[in-house]
């Protein structure tokens, strides 16, 4: 049989089921339409809010007051070096001893200074630092070299405070902040409330 | 409307998004007259110094183990708020709590699921949480009796994420409410006495949180308000590890796979700093972790190369180099067959037996950092000699493709 009808034109086509609508595809297309008309929407009101905010200056000065109004446990409160070498000037000017040498107790290394580098940017160990001049302790670790890790004193002790044994008894603090005082001083030790936690070392 | 139409508002909607974030960030940009260091150091701030006896390391917790070295990874530790104990949590499997003083294990708890990724104590110290790749938060009470193994039980189980869970964390106070983050894009908020999500809390003050994520932002939420984040905060070009509140309660630190650590404000979404080791190769190591001193004067940070720095967050400047850990192993390489729904994780060139991971999580391959996914599909494969070369996208990271290498097993 022909597949040509009568009148000579082709017989329709079949007829074919349709191809579902993506629905899916549509309403997923919707959804991130309407995600980013939302995200459009916060975008707008946080511009508008812009006009209101002050600037980062006063957010600043207000971490600046908070920091500095908090005492941190894990910063040092007292200024050693400078204390600690004033304090040296007294005894070597006030008392008869010449404290300027001092031996360490555990070996014989002279610590001729107790005022040491802490200096950041100390770039050895040399002696002076070469950043700030100042003589740095044998020990100190130098932060941006390598002996940085070596930071263990070889004394039995800090070397930028007196050797351990002259440091209070009382207390047995071994910190900077406890001076051994002579009884001819005022000043009270700082880790006890007497007003000499220790006895003239060198017989005054 | 046609899909055609939807694809065209799309396209003009998408274009509209950028040229306000483009607006914004320029009119963010006028407002930032200077940063912290600048007004510090108009204001004569001196430096933090430190003496050799100052912040030192006063103990070493070892316990952990494993037999590859980035297997015993501690992934996460929490302090109880008496801070005299401490959780961490490693991939060797285990929980391990310790006497902080007095560095004693106190309890060592085998985990259901090895793959831990976090783990945190409960404000009364009886219990602590972990999550990890098994995407369930598990809660341990520290007080219950232990098996006929000597372990001890699961006591609850949070079920409802459907990615790994990256992150958990209690609601100060309140032992019986618990937020986790996922990789599945969501923070949850749970009830943990009846095992379901919340998202909002009983009570008139607002609780906020905040979020790091893998696309580079940090969101501020209101535990109140589910359906948007109260504020988000751009600026890092990289993965958001790790996220601290500032002391005050009103900033906050980020650590980023950008090499940066930042501070932002909440309530004006300023970033007021930034903190920036600089690398001559362009190669900054990520930050990893961070937390405040007390003060917030000092942020300590830890980097991918082992380094751990102490920052003075006043002038931006390093202080103190903490201390230094052995860099993580990388895993370079990774084979997974369908047999038996398995993957392995390979370091170099041979293969580790040790680390099986059930599909669909899939270790992400990279130097240095290593994180989980879900696998979303095979985007295409091709064979290279007697291996098929796959490439998977991971919902960690939608916008970035993996590379696989692995062997023709007969998928």
């Amino acid at each position: 049989m022909s597949d040509f009808q009568a009148n000579g034109s082709l017989p329709p086509p079949p007829p074919q089921p349709r191809s579902p609508p993506h629905l899916y595809g549509k309403r997923r297309e919707g959804a991130r339409v309407q995600m980013l008309e939302r995200e459009i929407g916060f975008l707008d009101e946080e511009l508008k809010s812009l006009e209101s905010i002050p600037p980062a200056s006063r957010s600043c000065k207000e971490v600046a007051e908070f920091v500095t109004g908090n005492v941190d446990p894990l910063i040092p409160t007292i200024k050693k070096t400078r204390r600690s070498w004033r304090l040296w000037k007294w005894f070597c000017g006030a008392c008869c001893f010449d404290f300027s040498r001092i031996y360490c107790c555990d070996c014989s290394c002279d610590l001729s200074m107790p005022r040491c580098c802490d200096c950041m940017t100390c770039n050895s160990c040399s002696n002076p630092c070469q950043s700030c001049g100042i003589p740095a302790c044998r020990c100190f670790p130098c932060i941006s070299s390598k002996c940085f890790k070596k930071w263990k004193c070889s004394l039995n002790g800090c070397c930028c405070c007196l050797p351990k044994r002259l440091c209070c008894p009382t207390c047995s603090c071994t910190r900077c902040t406890c001076y051994p005082k002579c009884p001819n001083l005022k000043n009270m030790c700082s880790c006890c409330n007497k007003s000499c936690c220790f006895p003239c070392y060198y017989g005054k | 409307m046609s899909v055609a139409e939807l694809k065209e508002r799309h396209l003009a909607a998408a274009e509209t998004v950028n040229s306000l974030k483009d607006r914004l960030k320029q009119k963010r940009l006028l407002l930032l007259d200077t940063d912290v260091a600048g007004y510090a150091r108009s204001q004569g701030q001196t430096r933090v110094s430190f003496g050799p006896t100052d912040l030192v390391c006063c103990r070493t917790l070892q316990g952990h183990t494993g037999k590859v070295l980035f297997e015993s990874q501690v992934y996460s530790l929490d302090w109880t708020p008496e801070r005299n104990r401490i959780v961490s949590a490693s991939q060797d499997g285990r929980l391990i709590v310790w006497n902080a003083l007095t560095s004693q294990k106190t309890h060592a708890i085998k985990l259901p699921c090895a793959w831990v990724m976090t783990c945190a104590f409960s404000p009364s110290g009886q219990s602590v949480a972990c999550g990890g790749l098994d995407s369930m938060c598990s809660i341990f009470n520290l007080n219950s009796q232990t098996d006929k193994d000597g372990n001890l039980p699961v006591s609850r189980m949070l079920s409802g994420h459907k990615g790994y869970v990256s992150s958990c964390q209690y609601v100060p106070d309140e032992d019986t409410h618990l937020i986790t983050a996922s990789g599945d894009q969501t923070c949850v908020l749970w009830d943990i006495t009846t095992g379901l999500r919340t998202v909002s809390i009983n009570g008139s003050n607002s609780r906020m949180f905040i979020s790091g994520s893998c696309d580079s932002t940090v969101r501020l939420w209101d535990t109140r308000v589910a359906s948007r984040a109260s504020r988000t905060f751009h600026g890092h070009e990289g993965d958001v590890n790790s996220v601290k509140f500032f002391p005050d309660g009103y900033r906050f630190g980020t650590g980023s796979d950008d090499g940066t650590c930042r501070l932002f404000d909440i309530r004006t979404g300023h970033q007021l700093q930034e903190y920036n080791q600089q690398h001559v190769d362009n190669e900054a190591p990520h930050v990893t972790s961070i937390a405040f001193s007390t003060s917030g004067r000092l942020l300590f940070a830890g980097y991918t190369n082992g380094d751990c720095y102490v920052w003075d967050t006043l002038l931006a400047e390093k202080i103190r180099y903490a201390a230094q850990f052995q860099p993580v192993c990388p895993v370079n390489r990774l084979y997974w067959t369908w047999e038996n729904f398995k993957i392995l994780t390979v370091v170099g060139s041979a293969v580790w037996d040790c680390l099986l991971m059930v599909v669909p999580y899939v270790q992400e391959v990279g130097t240095q950092t290593s994180r989980s996914g879900l696998l979303e599909g095979i985007e295409e494969s091709t064979e290279v000699g007697d291996r098929f070369l796959w490439k998977m996208s991971v919902v960690i990271s939608p916008s970035k493709f993996l590379d696989f290498v692995c062997p023709s097993y007969g998928l």
